[in-house]
């Protein structure tokens, strides 16, 4: 449930997560060629997207295309949500804006579309032996868009600002525990002991805890000093709410205008170190799911992303001037069981409500062949995602049965089971008003004597009651993950936001040594231990991977979508 | 009159801040706050944060706070949008104003003659036909029709845009820019204006009904008055009075923008906002909404029981 929070897409993606525009999700394009291959890897998201049966639809005739289309010669159009107006990483407060600020400022590191990072405006990185501490190289030709460099002071400015005890954005840099970090904070020191520049181009950053997740929050998006630093005094951040609608940042485009509400308008950045984009002028604009495909029709949009059904990608396939992937989003959706109630302690009990659930029923019904049930609690499209040696809990209402019998849940009064005087009731808590849960799992748990309530709630009351674990099934779906840990780490019993309170040492010290090295391939071996270790033990009830689909205009090339930056990284190469 | 309004007006401002306690009050209960959904906040930032936004304080100071802001003209500070609550409403407000105006105009105008026209022709087929579209312009859910508009004139007939309130990309000013947004403003006009027609055509015939079955209109015809002035003149006056109730209803409506209707066309209008900042918890926005809407009530019906009894002299006798 933590999944990506922090970073730019996750903020309002925990909310609604019902066909978000431009929370863009899998892709896995054949044709990337531009990406380097990863040999092993590689193979492991071929077996991957098979299994999610990734489609792809070609534009067959271009001649069809609307005339508002080809009547676009430099100018790309792509669909967004809900923008608010605050342009500025760190201070935004709503995640479609952080979508708005991708194009304007780059981060020293992002992430490729296998999740690993990728130098942006820094051109390497090295850590230390002891994993603490990371030396950015950055690039000499990185400029902002007013001409001035990209300099080690920039991001040590950065860095330092997220620091500030007036800030209260959604970035939360204790995280990385930079040395001297809490100091700053608290009045004690009047810099940031492990953050040092070494020269324009170089610097070093020492934190105190090896966290796998520290070099994302490191290497973000980089705000010029001397634009958004000029007026800063330690504990007041007011001047910058003047700034948040004029931003300037590193990244191929500048901004040139907000409608609001309907909306956002740039030009290519002529200063860019990877030289100027390709196509002119880039326009967010501002759309709504129920029209978004109406929209994209009548050649309003170049790009879109539908939540992927037969209606939307059947209509989208005869448009004949679009090019679809149906492919998997980078998020699941999951039941939290709360295991402090006596009739979730038990792993068998867990066990028996898995097995007695019929997901595939579920995910067929919600998803109509365009989703999957969820196996381990990472989106297939991640690194880390690894299946094998994993049990499936293929619906099996007999072995339910016998599992709940075994862990001495008898059948009693009015057919529910009960053990110790306590009756098998499971109280389960939705906000979707159409969840496809409530009625299959009525039925399936009726029949093996549980008995099962569903309540329509609001989502901000299920999340007051998920944190005071006054539930006992909850329904939610991660954000976008960008790192493995996200979705596991709180699960580890001493975690404060440990909303199953799930408790298993062996899982604690595999969540502890995932985020305790920098090396992806040992993050791997552990992760696939810790996913193995869920299914014996499994802390909740894993639903769904869903899919999308996502339509690009034929006449527009050199767009690659991906699951982690969205159309974020291939803005530069777009061409008409 | 005078001692009458002013009564009215004390009255106004007592109500306006009873309202304005049990909106603070019922929004400030409902479970969770703007903090606490975002999940993935460590309880030491959360905790952080609400004493930044001052969201630990007991209920009751927190109201106060915000009571002693307003009287300052303060209205607050928008937890999600990052700016003050006045320039975020007036920049949307009054995109929900325009479209609200033109269909209070078109619905009231239809509706007066439609309703009118219905009643001195009872149980015709003209009054058959009236009837039988204004329920069912009425019946239809406002997105089914919406939709329904959008594919024929949208996408099919491509004559009307899809949504938005200017085209992509555009530049266009002046007298351009009011044709372009004109063109937008055609579908959610018409859609607001057929849902809301219906029930006004029936508060008029209704209106109209009763009154030419009186005494005095029989009187008027038998002076051997034409007959449009007998319904004009004598008649319509008096059956239009029980409608200024509703006319001044009408107040809030023109500015609260309506939410299915601006989802749909994309229309930047305020309605969004409002939906926003509920499922957020964004209580300053919240407040300062719902209470702006709330004078507006108050108001309307204070303008209503003025205009009242300026029109009807049985009302001041009282």
């Amino acid at each position: 449930m933590n999944g990506g929070l922090g970073m730019k897409k996750g903020i309002s993606g925990l909310i609604l997560l019902i066909g978000l525009l431009l929370l863009l999700s899998a892709c896995a394009l054949s044709s990337s060629g531009d990406e380097e291959t990863k040999d092993s890897e590689q193979k492991k998201d071929d077996v991957t997207v098979e299994k999610a049966e990734e489609k792809s639809y070609k534009a067959t005739d271009l001649s069809v295309l609307p005339d508002k289309t080809k009547a676009r010669k430099d100018t790309f159009v792509a669909g967004i949500s809900a923008p608010g107006g605050v342009f500025l990483p760190y201070f935004y407060e709503n995640g479609w804006d952080g979508n708005v600020t991708t194009p304007i400022f780059s981060p020293l590191v992002d992430l490729d579309k296998d999740g690993k990072p990728v130098p942006i405006l820094a051109e390497s990185w090295d850590t230390s032996k002891d994993q603490l501490t990371y030396t950015f190289h950055l690039r000499k030709n990185a400029k902002f868009s007013d001409g001035s460099p990209v300099t080690a002071d920039d991001v040590a400015f950065t860095l330092t600002l997220l620091h500030d005890p007036a800030y209260t954005g959604y970035q939360d840099i204790s995280l990385a525990e930079i040395k001297g970090g809490k100091e700053y904070k608290e009045g004690k020191a009047k810099s940031i002991e492990g953050i040092k520049v070494l020269d324009d181009q170089r610097i070093e950053i020492t934190t105190e805890k090896v966290n796998a997740k520290a070099l994302l929050i490191l290497g973000g998006q980089v705000l010029s000093k001397a634009y958004y630093g000029k007026d800063y005094e330690y504990g007041k951040l007011d001047y910058l709410k003047e700034l948040y609608s004029k931003p300037l940042g590193a990244g191929p485009y500048v901004f040139s205008k907000y409608v609001p509400g309907q909306e956002i308008r740039y030009t290519a950045n002529g200063k860019y170190y990877n030289g100027k984009p390709k196509t002119e002028n880039l326009i967010y604009k501002i759309i709504d799911k129920a029209t978004s495909l109406q929209q994209f029709e009548t050649g309003e949009l170049d790009y879109a992303s539908f939540p992927a059904d037969d209606d939307t990608v059947g209509q989208l396939e005869s448009l004949k001037f679009a090019n679809v992937q149906v492919a998997p989003v980078n998020d699941y959706g999951l039941i939290y069981v709360n295991n402090t109630r006596p009739q979730f302690k038990d792993k068998e009990v867990r066990q028996a409500l898995l097995y007695g659930m019929d997901r595939q029923k579920i995910v067929d019904v919600r998803f109509k062949g365009f989703g999957q049930v969820a196996d381990v609690p990472v989106s297939p499209v991640s690194w880390a995602y690894d299946n094998e040696g994993v049990t499936q809990y293929e619906f099996d209402a007999k072995k339910a049965k016998e599992l709940l019998d075994k862990a001495g849940w008898k059948i009693g009064e009015n057919g529910i089971r009960e053990k110790d005087g306590v009756q098998l009731k499971i109280r389960y808590l939705t906000a979707d008003a159409e969840d496809a849960v409530i009625p299959i799992a009525k039925e399936n748990y009726s029949d093996i004597g549980i008995q099962f309530e569903p309540e329509i709630t609001d989502f901000n009351a299920l999340v007051s009651k998920l944190s005071a674990k006054e539930y006992d099934f909850a329904a939610v779906s991660t954000s976008q993950i960008l790192d493995p840990s996200d979705t596991v780490e709180d699960l580890s019993t001493d975690n404060p936001n440990n909303y199953v309170g799930y408790s298993n040492p062996k899982v604690d010290k595999l969540i502890q040594e995932g985020l305790g090295t920098l090396d992806i391939e040992k993050r791997k071996g552990l992760y696939h231990e810790l996913y193995k270790e869920f299914t014996q033990d499994p802390p909740y009830i894993l639903i769904h991977y869903r899919q999308s689909a996502r339509a690009i205009s034929g006449q527009i090339e050199g767009l690659v979508p991906d699951n982690y930056t969205g159309i974020g990284s291939s803005l530069p190469n777009i061409s008409i | 009159m005078k001692q009458y309004v002013l009564q009215r007006f004390i009255q106004m401002i007592i109500i306006l801040f009873g309202t304005s306690f049990i909106i603070f009050f019922l929004f400030a209960m409902l479970p969770g706050d703007y903090i606490d959904s975002n999940l993935s906040l460590t309880p030491e930032r959360a905790q952080e944060l609400k004493a930044l936004y001052g969201l630990d304080q007991p209920m009751l100071q927190r109201y106060f706070t915000w009571l002693g802001n307003v009287f300052q003209g303060n209205l607050g500070y928008s937890l999600k949008h990052q700016e003050s609550v006045t320039s975020l409403l007036n920049k949307y407000v009054w995109n929900s104003f325009i479209v609200a105006l033109l269909a209070l105009f078109l619905t009231w105008t239809i509706a007066l003659l439609t309703g009118v026209l219905s009643a001195i022709k009872q149980y015709s087929l003209l009054d058959g036909i009236v009837t039988f579209f204004v329920f069912a312009a009425m019946s239809f859910p406002s997105f089914f029709i919406s939709l329904l508009f959008i594919k024929w004139f949208g996408v099919d007939l491509k004559i009307l845009p899809v949504g938005g309130m200017i085209d992509t990309g555009s530049n266009s000013t002046g007298f351009a820019y009011i044709l372009e947004v004109g063109k937008h403003m055609i579908l959610p006009v018409t859609i607001l204006t057929l849902l809301s027609i219906g029930s006004l055509t029936r508060y008029f015939r209704t209106g109209m009904l009763e009154v030419i079955r009186q005494d005095y209109i029989r009187t008027a015809r038998a002076k051997g008055l034409k007959e449009s002035v007998v319904i004009f003149k004598h008649a319509l006056k008096n059956a239009i009075l029980p409608v200024i109730t509703l006319l001044a209803f009408e107040l809030p409506g023109l500015f609260s923008g309506a939410i299915i209707m601006e989802q749909i066309f994309n229309w930047p209008g305020v309605g969004r906002i409002q939906l926003e900042s509920v499922s957020f918890r964004d209580y300053p926005v919240l407040m300062a909404f719902t209470l702006f809407l709330s004078c507006l009530t108050i108001i309307g019906n204070f303008l209503a029981d003025v205009t009242y009894a300026a029109v009807d002299p049985r009302i001041r006798l009282k």
